[in-house]
């Protein structure tokens, strides 16, 4: 008797914990997003390792040119700003389930992204480049030439919607640096990856040195994603038209490189 | 082209090192909370699933079913967005601590489902002689249990048990889905670009190095435990 | 005064009775046989008495002391049986030998475990383990196994097993000694190693119910033999009566299948 009695809270306690947080309805509803970040005091920023975007120094850091609109942003809020490495193909995942609370990493403004985040507006322009080797570079100098080709792209990346848009033949790969490793190895003909990245990871002095890039697929431009509904997208477009008015945006710019590319708000 | 630029890799090994260092111990931890947990909570599963009181067998049996018989993968990612999406109450937090939990509840579920079945294996392969033989020498049911039966059913699931903790550590590597930094993200991120190296392609394939030395020492421990037991039939 | 006193003892696995209103007495130092085709309750009988089965309803007497009684709740209780089943020891078909102990561990283990629980345990420890060792040796050394005693059981053969099985309930000093068809396990030219250490035990008059299949020796070995048919007894009596001159048909029928084969 006292086993089955035993025997039926084990059950039941299983049930339960299966089911635990169920019953703990969410607070958030009411509450608009930026008063939910502002109350428990840190602003999580999902990002890739994405130099010159968001990368990290000898010591650690996260630095870059979005490191440092986010760091300047978050303190505008009066919140700690958190950086969090998360999975590129998950990034509506993260933002949905509030593990993070925005994607600020050069982020292309593709349809996926507009349909599924709320966004500010474009802050940085970029184009897709192909990327071959250098001694093949001579062969592949516009879009016409690029038929008989093998690319390697990431996945869910504005350079995979251009190859498929092209109908050219090529395999999803989980970062845009995989795609680089794929044209060095031989094992793809050619990558699309953003001007940006290109500009920094591939060419003379770099981990690629026999690497370059050619033709310009498209032009793009960047911005930040928030949860569908957020008011934070509207607060980041006041926050970026001021400090391009004042200049501090620029300056941002100029320490990575980027200033040439961005967009005047 | 040249294939592998030595002078390169000498100069990037002490970054990478560390970062790789970094990762593994990420990878190690995740080892072993998994099999403090997963050992214990096996057990009390096992028990759940060999009771003889029906509902609580069938739930246990059901439970097991789902896990064994769904990728880890998709557990993780379960585990680690569906509070978040679907009860709109993060539990985790989304800091690499808040991480690290919901990849040890899913590790430990998992490990825990597939252990409770080498248990059972190895508890109901001892012959039921053996209590008897116990029992009607004066011995307690306790007493039966430590002095008779627990080295019995040790010796039979030694052997299934090291398949599972060697492939555990390679399993490890799956947590990188909800963006754990374990070595093999720790040994990507140089192809992404990170503390000044980029387009490193050597540190990823290095990893392999870390999970062999590893996966080496425990198949030497875990063979000197089984051999140990060799004493007996 | 007889040893042991069993009356009205009936058990159902289920619904199906495997023992019916089983009565019978032993005598101190004598030997009992119990014969029969399988399935006619002789194990469970065996099991009843060392209670690893539980009879429905009945009275087991050991020495005139009441061990169990299915009328009062006091002597079914789990806690009470442990102490009660030493009366009796049981060796096996199948010998259930500890396989991770050595056969000196195997005789010497459940002693060593009671002794514990002495109050005097842990000023006299040395004595009473150097004690307990002393007398397994001479049990093993009885069995004809001296040189096996530091062999593991799978180091040693049928015959072997089932002679440390017996040294290990003799260690108990148990005041019936059980066998459940000790040779029936066993290779043929292995079963009479076993069987004179069991003749031996009843020249010196150990109190003993075997349960077995070898006629010739249970003819031999024993002074009561009981026939049980279908879960009760048959016919009861000395060798002599019972396998030289059955009264009952059902008996003549089983023991022709040994005489003619």
């Amino acid at each position: 008797m006292k086993k089955k009695v035993l025997s039926v809270l084990l059950c039941a306690g299983m049930a339960v914990s299966l089911l635990a947080g169920c019953g703990s309805g969410s607070d958030t509803d009411q509450q608009s997003d930026m008063e939910y970040v502002k109350e428990k005091g840190t602003l999580v920023v999902g990002i890739t390792n994405f130099e010159p975007m968001d990368y990290q120094d000898e010591s650690g850091e996260w630095i870059g040119f979005d490191a440092d609109m986010a760091r300047a942003f978050g303190e505008s809020l009066g919140v700690e700003v958190e950086f969090v490495e998360i999975d590129w193909d998950n990034k509506i995942l993260e933002l949905d389930s509030n593990t993070i609370d925005c994607v600020w990493n050069g982020m292309t403004l593709t349809e996926e992204v507009t349909s599924s985040m709320e966004c500010t507006d474009a802050y940085l322009q970029n184009a897709q480049v192909v990327v071959v080797p250098t001694d093949a570079a001579d062969q592949y100098q516009d879009t016409d030439s690029l038929s008989d080709l093998s690319f390697a792209v990431e996945a869910g990346s504005a350079g995979e919607e251009e190859v498929s848009a092209l109908g050219l033949d090529y395999t999803p790969v989980t970062a845009q640096a995989d795609a680089l490793m794929e044209v060095d190895a031989g094992t793809s003909d050619a990558a699309v990856i953003d001007l940006l990245m290109a500009a920094a990871m591939i060419g003379e002095g770099t981990g690629y040195a026999d690497l370059t890039y050619t033709v310009s697929l498209n032009s793009e431009e960047y911005g930040v994603g928030f949860r569908k509904g957020s008011d934070l997208a509207e607060e980041l477009n006041t926050f970026f038209a001021q400090c391009y008015e004042d200049g501090t945006m620029q300056e941002h710019a100029e320490t990575y490189g980027v200033q040439a590319a961005l967009i005047e708000q | 082209m040249e294939f592998i630029n030595f002078s390169e890799i000498a100069e990037q090994f002490p970054i990478v090192f560390q970062a790789l260092n970094t990762g593994f111990l990420q990878t190690l931890k995740l080892f072993f909370v998994t099999l403090l947990g997963a050992i214990p909570l096996g057990l009390i599963i096992s028990f759940g699933s060999m009771s003889r009181f029906r509902p609580l067998s069938y739930f246990t049996k059901i439970i097991v079913w789902i896990i064994r018989g769904t990728p880890l993968m998709i557990q993780l990612l379960i585990i680690f967005y569906f509070p978040g999406i679907v009860l709109g109450n993060n539990i985790w937090g989304g800091s690499e601590s808040g991480r690290f939990m919901a990849a040890s509840f899913a590790f430990i579920f998992n490990y825990a489902c597939y252990f409770s079945e080498i248990y059972r294996g190895g508890i109901q392969g001892v012959p039921r002689g053996q209590e008897e033989a116990g029992l009607v020498l004066g011995m307690t049911r306790r007493q039966i249990f430590f002095k008779i039966t627990l080295l019995q059913m040790i010796k039979r699931i030694v052997p299934p048990m090291s398949n599972e903790i060697i492939t555990l550590v390679k399993d490890t590597s799956l947590a990188r889905i909800i963006a754990l930094q374990e070595i093999i993200w720790a040994g990507q991120s140089f192809l992404k670009g990170s503390q000044g190296i980029a387009g490193a392609i050597w540190p990823l394939f290095f990893t392999a190095v870390y999970y062999l030395i590893f996966s080496g020492i425990l198949t030497v421990l875990l063979g000197r435990l089984e051999k140990k037991l060799d004493y007996f039939r | 005064m007889a040893i042991l006193e069993v009356e009205h003892l009936s058990k159902k696995f289920d619904r199906t009775e495997v023992l019916g209103d089983i009565s019978f007495s032993l005598e101190k130092g004598n030997v009992l046989s119990i014969i029969g085709s399988s399935g006619s309750g002789k194990t469970t009988l065996l099991r009843c008495l060392n209670f690893l089965e539980r009879p429905d309803s009945g009275v087991i007497r050991v020495n005139g002391q009441m061990l169990f009684d299915s009328g009062d709740p006091v002597t079914t209780q789990e806690s009470e049986i442990r102490r009660r089943r030493l009366h009796f020891g049981l060796v096996f078909q199948s010998f259930n030998l500890f396989p991770q102990y050595t056969a000196l561990d195997n005789v010497m283990l459940a002693k060593e475990l009671l002794e514990k629980e002495r109050p005097d345990y842990k000023s006299k420890k040395r004595e009473i383990n150097e004690q307990i060792e002393r007398e397994a040796k001479e049990l093993l050394d009885q069995m004809g196994l001296s040189d096996r005693m530091n062999n593991y059981p799978h180091q040693l053969s049928g015959g072997q097993c089932q002679r440390v099985a017996i040294a290990r309930a003799l260690a108990l000093r148990p005041d019936i000694l059980c066998f459940d068809e000790p040779t029936s396990a066993l290779d043929p030219e292995l079963t009479g190693e076993v069987l004179k250490v069991i003749q031996g035990l009843a020249d010196q008059e150990t109190t003993m119910i075997i349960v077995t299949h070898e006629m010739a020796f249970a003819r031999d070995v024993s002074n009561q033999v009981i026939f049980m048919d279908d879960g009760c007894i048959l016919e009861q009596g000395t060798p002599g009566e019972v396998i030289g001159n059955p009264k009952e048909e059902r008996t003549r029928q089983f023991l022709s299948r040994f005489t003619k084969g």
